[in-house]
């Protein structure tokens, strides 16, 4: 039997984040349960970047939403709302699309939103 | 800085820079926690300093609400034995005495430039098995702590005329 070191696995820390986040929503405000969405739709991006060793133009779109979105939650639920409306229209247009931008291939892979 | 300064300055701050906290500001953060006000001074309080970069990445595993890589943590408890001697309001008194001593805390670090969060969402089974916290005390908040990347812009405040009613409720403060 072999043995690996899971804590540093990006598909482990968002297994963990979902399921502190399932229990934490049953106590918590409402709007705290797509705010931990969201936070998870940025973990997957960093995790498909990853993959993919590159920038892709239409998910950093996502991610500068998803930040600002985040920034709404206890100031503004309208504007949040809004937010999460605009963040189902990118992601249509890219099912839509069905195609990815990379970024430029000397732009070095960073992980952002950490 | 005045009283008052450091208490609007103070942010929750989300993202923090690479920059380590010098022992002395996390045992002067620590100190301003223990003189906090306490119901019949029982100090039910026990606070847990995380400085282990690695532990530090474990707990933001189970703390959903943990943002950013703060360079540690102080995770306020209460031990349920102290706070009986407050007897049955002994628990809610004890949030309410670690509520007042994260304060203190948080307005200790911002006067020494450092960045803080206080924070509940956390899962307090996975942290308690994490820190080896015993049964019988129970972690209520954690604050963050790190030099802030930015500071964040101060969030709206309801206005004093709004919030505070002169002798009898309903009749409003004015200036």
């Amino acid at each position: 039997m072999s043995m690996a070191k899971i804590s540093e696995d990006e598909h482990f820390q968002l297994l963990a984040f979902l399921l502190t986040s399932a229990r934490g929503c049953v106590d918590e405000p409402a709007i705290y349960g797509p705010l931990r969405l969201i936070d998870a739709a940025e973990r997957l991006i960093n995790i498909i970047e990853g993959k993919h060793q590159r920038k892709v133009v239409e998910l950093e779109e996502i991610r500068e939403l998803i930040q600002k979105a985040r920034d709404y939650v206890v100031t503004n639920e309208e504007e949040f709302i809004k937010a999460l409306d605009q963040l189902t229209l990118k992601i249509s247009r890219i099912i839509k699309r069905d195609v990815i931008t990379f970024g430029p291939t000397n732009s070095q892979y960073t992980k952002n939103g950490k | 800085m005045d009283v008052l300064e450091i208490i609007k300055g103070r942010r929750s701050v989300r993202s923090f820079s690479d920059k380590a906290i010098p022992k002395e500001s996390l045992y002067a953060i620590l100190e301003a926690g223990i003189w906090a006000p306490s119901g019949s001074n029982i100090q039910p309080w026990e606070f847990i300093l995380v400085d282990d970069p690695g532990l530090i990445k474990k707990v933001k595993l189970v703390s959903p609400g943990l943002y950013g890589l703060p360079k540690a943590l102080i995770v306020l408890c209460f031990n349920k034995k102290r706070s009986e001697k407050a007897g049955r309001i002994g628990p809610s008194l004890a949030v309410m005495d670690i509520s007042m001593a994260a304060q203190n805390m948080m307005l200790m670090a911002y006067s020494l430039g450092i960045g803080s969060c206080p924070i509940a969402s956390f899962n307090k089974i996975a942290l308690k098995e994490l820190l080896s916290i015993p049964e019988e005390v129970e972690p209520v908040l954690m604050v963050s702590l790190g030099y802030p990347s930015r500071w964040p812009e101060p969030p709206h405040r309801r206005p004093i005329e709004e919030v505070v009613h002169l002798n009898v409720y309903g009749q409003n403060l004015r200036r």
